[in-house]
């Protein structure tokens, strides 16, 4: 099989969710002995954009993106030991640590940002829903994020986004991290309020405001 | 019929699988299967449907969605699953009516019909936009003063003597049993005492704090009514389930609550449609519930007055009015605030989509998505009772010829929608009166709409 029909094919098997045909072609590109990085520039990339894209258009939704997401990690599992022989990794853009906050079960919006900040090229540890203020920061150390992202979709439970930022001043860290905000009852009057360094409404203000964040960090 | 301890069992003994596997393997292929198989189709270029066949369709469709998913629950992960035979069952022994209220403001929330003449019930109040301590007593006293309110919802405060607190907290708790004595004493004062509070306990996020402040003493009585969530997407626990055992065995009247997410696992308007209708039913079966409160949204905007909302609502709120015997209150969250023009026709498009398709109840269409704090006056009440008591006069094919005129007026401002002002910019907060140029701005609307066809009295 030539490199362009296995690049489109693994692009078609992200767009479509399709794990199979996606590690299907996976194996092809290590037989071919095609660069991994390349492989995943000129092949997986770009069905996650494809579905990003579509998403943002409103022409794909949760499922889609989560599909996607899950079919570029399969790709990834197979393509990873060859990247490590090589000594080659993916440039990420950032670590992104992210959750609801403790007290609050909603994960639909989290699970949206967090797989459109992965389509972007962020590592993102999803550390669920109900997280402890604790866990977040021992998770952001230990992950070496560098940025934290709270959701809250309650307005009960908005009071803990501020309660991990305190947390983080108390542990005289509050520096190492960014800490931007989400969720439905969240506003950017709040964020200023508690001090955090970003809100954002959408799952793209988010990766704007990521990569806002990561520029002014460098 | 299933005793509530007969779900309880199932939350026990169902099939085990993860949150994600749910989700991805369970609750979205069969929403795509049920909507491919139902051929479910909504029309967001004209988001009000008209089509009685279709409503019975797109019910059936939900029927079969519950009978296939269930309800998760996310304590025990496992699946709590009903037969299609025992949710049409509940279905049948449904009464669809609520008792609520006592003495002179005893009254029947029952249901409507899709183009019925019957004016909604109206419910008098916000849940969850916050409001601040200084102004609250007030804000309850004007709620429970507004003529044509037949019940009161609560609203939120967001610090307790100035200290901020979490859900599940001592200050939530106390916060909690402070709003339900200052609203029962707001009835009182309103010349109300029997008036009914729907949206208990919208201060508390947790079991503990509901239950809590539900206890008599503290004024709440089980001829009040209380929401109980269904969390996103037919899932449930634990907390949820606490605190309907708890009411059950009070005999008070149970409000399940659902806002299926556009965007989100349901996918698109068709697949949000039919999750709309499964949650409605999935109240009865599960929750036992006696009335419903819902309020799909959309993801990527937060409001409801997205064409595709509109479709979902006009579709659901059809399919359920026509075949589920539970009044439901469908939940406007406008994304343009107080005091701007943007919010009424956001507020009249959807009033309008509800009412025509035979919702039980409105409520007040919450401005600014309900994110602003103290953004919510008395004067969206006025303009909800009034739209609502014109939209009775129409129907659904009138409903179908003005609603796309007025999605046309903001839904190219919906990304950035003006956020509007506060209860304080607008109003006098000594006298309760709103300032001239919000009075004039109201008057000008009502003009316009008028003019368009919407029958004001």
């Amino acid at each position: 099989m030539d490199k362009n029909t296995i690049f489109k094919n693994l692009e078609t098997a992200v767009v479509d969710g399709d794990e199979d045909r996606v590690k299907e072609n996976a194996n092809e590109a290590l037989k071919a002995k095609i660069d991994p990085l390349v492989v995943v520039e000129q092949g997986l990339s770009k069905g996650l954009a494809v579905v990003g894209d579509r998403f943002e258009k409103g022409e794909a939704y949760l499922p889609e993106l989560m599909m996607a997401g899950d079919t570029f990690n399969a790709a990834m599992e197979i393509l990873k030991p060859e990247m490590e022989a090589q000594k080659k990794e993916i440039t990420k853009a950032g670590t992104v640590l992210v959750g609801t906050v403790k007290g609050d079960v909603h994960d639909i919006g989290k699970n949206i940002v967090a797989t459109v900040l992965e389509t972007h090229g962020f590592t993102v540890v999803d550390m669920g829903v109900d997280v402890p203020i604790l866990n977040f920061v021992e998770q952001a150390e230990k992950a070496n994020a560098d940025v934290i992202a709270l959701s809250s979709l309650m307005t009960n439970t908005m009071p803990e986004q501020r309660n991990v930022i305190e947390t983080l001043k108390q542990r005289n860290v509050r520096d190492k991290y960014a800490v931007i905000l989400g969720g439905g009852p969240v506003t950017a009057d709040w964020a200023n309020e508690i001090g955090a360094d970003g809100y954002g409404q959408t799952a793209m203000d988010a990766v704007a405001l990521v990569r806002k964040v990561m520029s002014q960090k460098k | 019929m299933l005793n509530f301890m007969d779900v309880y069992e199932r939350s026990l003994d169902g099939p085990v699988i993860s949150e994600k596997e749910f989700n991805m393997k369970v609750f979205v292929p069969t929403v795509r299967d049920v909507v491919k198989k139902y051929d479910i189709k909504l029309d967001t270029d004209n988001p009000v449907a008209t089509d009685d066949a279709a409503a019975d369709n797109l019910f059936h469709a939900g029927v079969e969605l519950l009978s296939r998913v269930g309800l998760y629950c996310m304590d025990s992960n496992r699946i709590v699953r009903f037969t299609e035979e025992e949710i049409r069952k509940e279905l049948a022994e449904a009464s669809g009516e609520c008792h609520v209220g006592e003495g002179k403001d005893a009254r029947v929330y029952g249901m409507r019909v899709p183009d019925d003449p019957k004016r909604p019930w109206f419910h008098g109040g916000w849940s969850w936009i916050c409001t601040s301590e200084e102004i609250a007593t007030n804000q309850l006293e004007a709620l429970a003063s507004l003529p044509y309110a037949d019940s009161l919802k609560i609203p939120v405060i967001k610090t307790l003597r100035g200290i901020p607190f979490s859900g599940g907290s001592p200050g939530e708790m106390y916060a909690a049993i402070r709003q339900i004595r200052i609203g029962r004493e707001a009835a009182k004062r309103a010349g109300r005492p029997g008036m009914p509070i729907m949206n208990l306990v919208g201060q508390a996020s947790a079991a503990v704090t509901t239950i809590g402040a539900s206890a008599p003493q503290f004024g709440a009585r089980p001829t009040d009514g209380w929401i109980v969530g269904i969390i996103a997407e037919m899932k449930t626990d634990y907390g949820m389930m606490n605190k309907v055992a708890y009411l059950l065995a009070w005999g008070a009247n149970i409000g399940a609550e659902s806002a299926p997410i556009l965007g989100g696992w349901c996918g698109g308007p068709e697949g949000t449609a039919v999750v709309n209708v499964a949650d409605i039913i999935l109240g009865i079966v599960g929750y036992k519930s006696n009335y419903h409160l819902t309020f799909p949204i959309d993801s990527r905007l937060g409001c409801a007055t997205t064409r595709g909302i509109l479709a979902v609502v006009s579709a659901a709120s059809q399919a359920c009015s026509r075949n589920v015997r539970v009044p439901v209150n469908w939940l406007c969250y406008t994304a343009a605030g107080v005091n701007t023009r943007m919010y009424f026709h956001e507020a009249a498009a959807y009033l309008l989509t509800s009412v025509t398709g035979g919702t039980a109840s409105v409520g007040i269409p919450h401005p600014a998505k309900g994110v602003k704090v103290d953004a919510s006056t008395p004067m969206e009440a006025k303009f909800g009772i009034e739209v609502s008591r014109a939209a009775a006069k129409l129907n659904r094919d009138k409903a179908r010829e003005l609603v796309p005129k007025l999605v046309a007026k903001y839904e190219s401002d919906l990304a950035n929608a003006p956020e509007g002002e506060t209860y304080q910019d607008c109003y006098d907060v000594e006298t309760g009166k709103p300032h001239e140029d919000y009075v004039r701005l109201y008057d000008d609307v009502v003009d316009e709409l008028t003019k368009m066809g919407i029958p004001f009295e």
